[in-house]
C-alpha cells in the first residue's frame, strides 16, 4: 500500500513539475526565444557565441536552437504550424518563404523595416525584394546564391573552345562539341528550379506579370523545349541533369567528365573537394548568358504564431548586423546581401582564395534578373505541374508541344483552383 | 440460549445449508472481476496508446478529407471534393495507384524467391548457416543506405551493373536505369526485392521447420515423387507462412516511402510514384493536408480488401488460433 502511494506522490510530483517552467517564466520575467535552422548545424560554436552575446545584450533571454536537415525541415516546420507552437524565427530556403508568406505562416517584416530604415539599408535591395508577397516584406537575407556557369577549362580546350557561351545554343553546340565516350557537354542543377534560366534567356515566362496565367506555352517556350531534349538524347546533356538532385550532378562535374554545369555557387565548395583536377587554372567561371539566374538564398522569418515576435526582431536585427554576418560569412565561405560584409568579404577573399571570389562575385552581381520564384501560395505545385512535363520532354516520352499545352491546362486549373 | 423462533433458525439454518455454494460463487464471480480487471489493468496503456496514435488520428483523417484545412485555415466543409478532385483531375494519382500496384503484384515473385532459397538452405547443402545469414544480411539494413548504394550501382555513366553489362558485351550502350521511364519502376522494384527477400526467407524457413517430417517419410514410403511432396506437403503446410509474407508485401509495397525517395523521388515524372509518396508530397511538399488525407483514406481502404484477400487466397483462417 505505501509503495502504491510513493507511485502516486511520483505521479503527481511529475505531472506537476511539468507544468513548472511556466510559471517559473512568468515569475522571473524569463522569455523563451525558438530558432529553427536548416542544415547548419556545422555552424554550432558561432551561433552559441551569438546566442550568448545576444542573451548579455538581452538578459532574460532564454534561446532555443533547432537545426534540421535539407528534406526535414519544411515537414517539420508544417508540423509545429499545425501544433500551434511554430518557432519564432525561422529559417526558409528558396521559394519556400514566399509560399508559406501566402499561406499565412509568416509574420509581416515591413513595418518593421519601415521603421528601421537601417536595418533596410543593410541588404543588397533585390535579394531583400525577392521575398515581396503582394507588397510586404516576409524574410530579411541571412546567406544568398544563385546559379551561374562552371565550365571545365582541358575539356574545353580539347574542343576548340575557348570563351564562355552568350546564349542557349552557344551552350548546347559547346555541350555537343564536349560530349562523347563517356564525356557529356552540360548538366544543371534542377531542384529548386535552377534550370529555368536556361528557358528564360530565350524569352520564356512561366506566368503573366500578375500571375493568372500560364506563359510557357508559347513557339519559343516548344523551342527551347525541343532544343534541351534533343540535346538530352544525343548526349550533350547529361541525363542526370533531368532526375538527379544535388549529390549526382555534382558529383558527375567533379569527375571531370562533365563540360559545364549550371549551379549555385555553394557547388563550387562542393565539387572543389571531390574533383583533383580543379584549380584556378582549369575551372571557368561565367554569368549564365543573358544574366539570368535563379537564387537559392536562405532568409529568416518570424513565424506569425510567434510568442515574442519583437524579441525575435530584436534577434534578426543582431544576427545580420555587419559583426556577425562578416563571421557568418568567413565561417561559411559565402555572401549574405548585407552589402558591406558582402563588399569587405570579398576584398578579402581576394587576396586568399581569388577563385572562390570570383564564384562568388557572380552572387552579387546582375541581381535585377532573377527568376524561377513566383510570389504565389502554391508555387510548389504549380512547379510540380510543369516540371513533371518538362521531365517527360526532356527524357523523350512526350514531344514539346503535346506536353506543354498539357502543362498549360493543369497550371490554368491549379491557379483557378486557389 | 437457543432464543431464535424455530422458523427462523430454520430459515437460517436453511441458509447456513446453502451459505458455502453461494458464498464460493460470489468468490469466484469477485476472483473473475478481479482478473478481468487486472487484464484490462495491463491492457489499458496499451490499448489508450493504440486508441492515442491509431484510432483518433485514422478517424480524424476521414474527417479531414472530407473538409479543406490546412494549418493556418479553419477548416470548412468539402464533401466530396477532394476524392473528385482525385478520381477526376488527379493523373499523379492514377500513376501512383498503378505503381503501387505493380510494386504489389512483385510481392509474388520475391517470396517464390525467397522460397527457392529457404528451400536450398533447409537442404543438406552445405554452409547452409551462412548462406542463411549473408542472404538476410540485406534486411536490417536501412532503406535509405540501400537506396543510396542500389543508386549507385544503377548509375548510368559509372555504376557497377552497366559496368558489368558493358563489359560482358550484353549491351553497347550504358542503360540509363533510374533516368529512363521503363527500367526506373523495375530498378527500384529490384532493389526492394533484394533487400526483403532475406526477411521473407527466414519466415518461410521457419515454417518449413515446423512441418512435422513424419509426412515426408509417410509420403516417401507411398511413393510419392519429390514435387508431389511439395505440392501436397510443403505448399499447404506453408500457408500460414505464405500468408504472412503476403501481408508484408502489400504493406512493403504502400510503405516503401525511403526506398522510392532516395532513389527516383517519385521521378522521373512520377514513373516510380506510389500511393505513399504522392500523399507525402501534398502534404508535406504542397501543404495539402486535407487532400492528402483523402488520398490515405483510399490507400487504407485499398490496403484493407488487398488483405482480406490474401486471406480469403490462403484459406480465410490466417492467423487465427486454434484451441487444444
Amino acid at each position: 500500500m505505501q509503495k502504491r502511494r510513493d507511485v502516486l506522490k511520483l505521479a503527481a510530483g511529475t505531472a506537476a513539475a511539468s507544468f513548472l517552467p511556466k510559471k517559473l517564466y512568468a515569475q522571473t520575467g524569463t522569455k523563451k526565444l525558438s530558432i529553427l535552422t536548416w542544415n547548419i548545424i556545422d555552424m554550432e560554436p558561432l551561433f552559441k557565441q551569438w546566442f550568448a552575446t545576444f542573451q548579455s545584450q538581452n538578459p532574460g533571454v532564454e534561446i532555443e536552437w533547432l537545426d534540421k536537415k535539407g528534406p526535414e525541415l519544411p515537414a517539420f516546420y508544417q508540423t509545429q504550424l499545425a501544433a500551434g507552437t511554430p518557432p519564432d524565427i525561422v529559417d526558409i530556403q528558396g521559394g519556400l518563404g514566399l509560399e508559406w508568406a501566402g499561406q499565412g505562416a509568416l509574420l509581416d517584416l515591413t513595418p518593421m523595416l519601415d521603421k528601421e530604415p537601417a536595418v533596410r539599408a543593410r541588404f543588397n535591395p533585390e535579394y531583400l525584394a525577392n521575398w515581396v508577397f503582394e507588397g510586404k516584406n516576409y524574410l530579411i537575407p541571412f546567406y544568398v546564391s544563385k546559379s551561374l556557369l562552371f565550365y571545365n577549362k582541358p575539356l574545353f580546350k580539347a574542343a576548340g573552345i575557348d570563351y564562355a557561351p552568350k546564349s542557349l545554343d552557344d551552350i548546347l553546340s559547346y555541350a555537343k562539341a564536349v560530349s562523347g565516350a563517356d564525356r557529356t557537354g552540360f548538366l544543371t542543377l534542377n531542384f529548386d528550379w535552377l534550370y529555368w534560366p536556361l528557358f528564360r534567356m530565350q524569352g520564356v515566362d512561366l506566368l503573366t506579370p500578375d500571375l493568372k496565367k500560364p506563359t510557357f506555352n508559347t513557339p519559343a517556350g516548344i523551342e527551347t523545349a525541343d532544343k534541351l531534349a534533343k540535346a538530352t538524347a544525343d548526349g550533350s546533356i547529361n541525363k542526370i541533369s533531368w532526375t538527379g538532385r544535388w549529390v549526382e550532378p555534382n558529383g558527375a562535374f567533379a569527375a571531370g567528365n562533365v563540360g559545364m554545369m549550371h549551379a549555385h555557387s555553394s557547388a563550387y565548395f562542393f565539387v572543389k573537394t571531390q574533383g583533383s583536377w580543379i584549380t584556378p587554372e582549369t575551372i571557368g567561371i561565367a554569368e549564365v548568358p543573358g544574366y539570368w539566374s535563379t537564387p537559392n538564398s536562405h532568409g529568416y522569418a518570424i513565424s506569425k504564431g510567434a510568442r515574442n515576435p519583437e524579441l525575435a526582431w530584436a534577434f534578426l536585427k543582431f544576427a545580420t548586423e555587419k559583426s556577425q554576418a562578416m563571421d557568418f560569412a568567413r565561417g561559411r565561405t559565402l555572401t549574405t546581401a548585407n552589402a558591406e560584409v558582402d563588399k569587405d568579404f570579398l576584398a578579402e577573399l581576394d587576396k586568399n582564395d581569388p577563385t572562390a571570389a570570383a564564384v562568388l562575385r557572380t552572387q552579387i552581381e546582375h541581381t535585377d534578373k532573377l527568376t524561377g520564384n513566383w510570389r504565389l501560395s502554391d508555387d510548389s505545385a504549380v512547379k510540380n505541374i510543369v516540371w513533371a512535363e518538362m521531365q517527360n520532354i526532356f527524357l523523350g516520352r512526350r514531344d514539346a508541344k503535346t506536353a506543354l499545352a498539357d502543362a498549360e491546362k493543369k497550371v490554368e486549373r491549379e491557379l483557378r483552383r486557389t | 440460549m437457543n432464543t431464535a423462533p424455530p422458523q427462523r433458525a430454520g430459515v437460517a439454518g436453511s441458509a447456513d445449508a446453502v451459505a458455502p455454494p453461494v458464498r464460493a460463487a460470489d468468490w469466484y464471480r469477485r476472483k473473475r472481476t478481479r482478473e478481468a480487471m487486472l487484464v484490462a489493468c495491463f491492457l489499458l496503456p496499451s490499448l489508450m496508446i493504440f486508441f492515442l496514435y491509431r484510432i483518433l488520428p485514422l478517424g480524424w483523417n476521414v474527417i479531414l478529407s472530407f473538409e479543406y484545412w490546412s494549418p493556418l485555415k479553419a477548416a470548412r466543409f468539402a464533401g466530396l471534393d477532394n476524392y473528385a478532385e482525385m478520381f477526376l483531375e488527379d493523373d499523379v494519382f492514377w500513376q501512383a495507384l498503378t505503381n503501387t500496384l505493380i510494386f504489389i503484384l512483385a510481392s509474388p515473385i520475391a517470396i517464390l524467391l525467397a522460397l527457392a532459397v529457404a528451400l536450398a538452405v533447409n537442404s543438406d547443402l552445405k554452409g547452409a548457416a551462412i548462406y542463411r545469414t549473408i542472404i538476410f544480411l540485406s534486411y536490417p539494413l536501412m532503406s535509405v543506405a540501400v537506396g543510396i548504394v542500389w543508386r549507385w550501382l544503377y548509375d548510368e555513366r559509372g555504376g557497377f551493373i552497366n559496368f558489368v553489362l558493358r563489359g560482358t558485351g550484353l549491351i553497347k550502350e550504358p542503360i540509363p536505369f533510374l533516368q529512363s521511364f521503363g527500367w526506373a519502376l523495375p530498378s527500384v522494384i529490384l532493389a526492394d526485392i533484394w533487400q526483403v527477400v532475406g526477411f521473407y526467407m527466414i519466415i518461410l524457413l521457419t515454417g518449413l521447420q515446423s512441418i512435422p517430417q513424419h509426412l515426408y517419410e509417410a509420403a516417401r514410403i507411398d511413393g510419392a515423387p519429390a514435387s508431389a511432396r511439395f505440392l501436397r506437403i510443403t505448399l499447404p503446410m506453408l500457408r500460414p507462412s505464405l500468408f504472412i509474407c503476403a501481408v508484408i508485401g502489400i504493406l512493403n509495397s504502400f510503405t516503401a516511402f525511403d526506398l522510392v525517395y532516395v532513389m527516383t523521388g517519385g521521378g522521373p515524372a512520377h514513373a516510380t510514384e506510389l500511393l505513399v509518396t504522392h500523399i507525402y508530397n501534398m502534404g508535406f511538399g504542397e501543404t495539402r493536408f486535407d487532400y492528402a488525407a483523402a488520398l490515405t483514406v483510399v490507400q487504407f481502404t485499398l490496403l484493407v480488401i488487398l488483405t482480406f484477400l490474401a486471406n480469403r487466397a490462403v484459406g480465410g483462417n490466417a492467423g487465427s488460433v486454434e484451441s487444444a
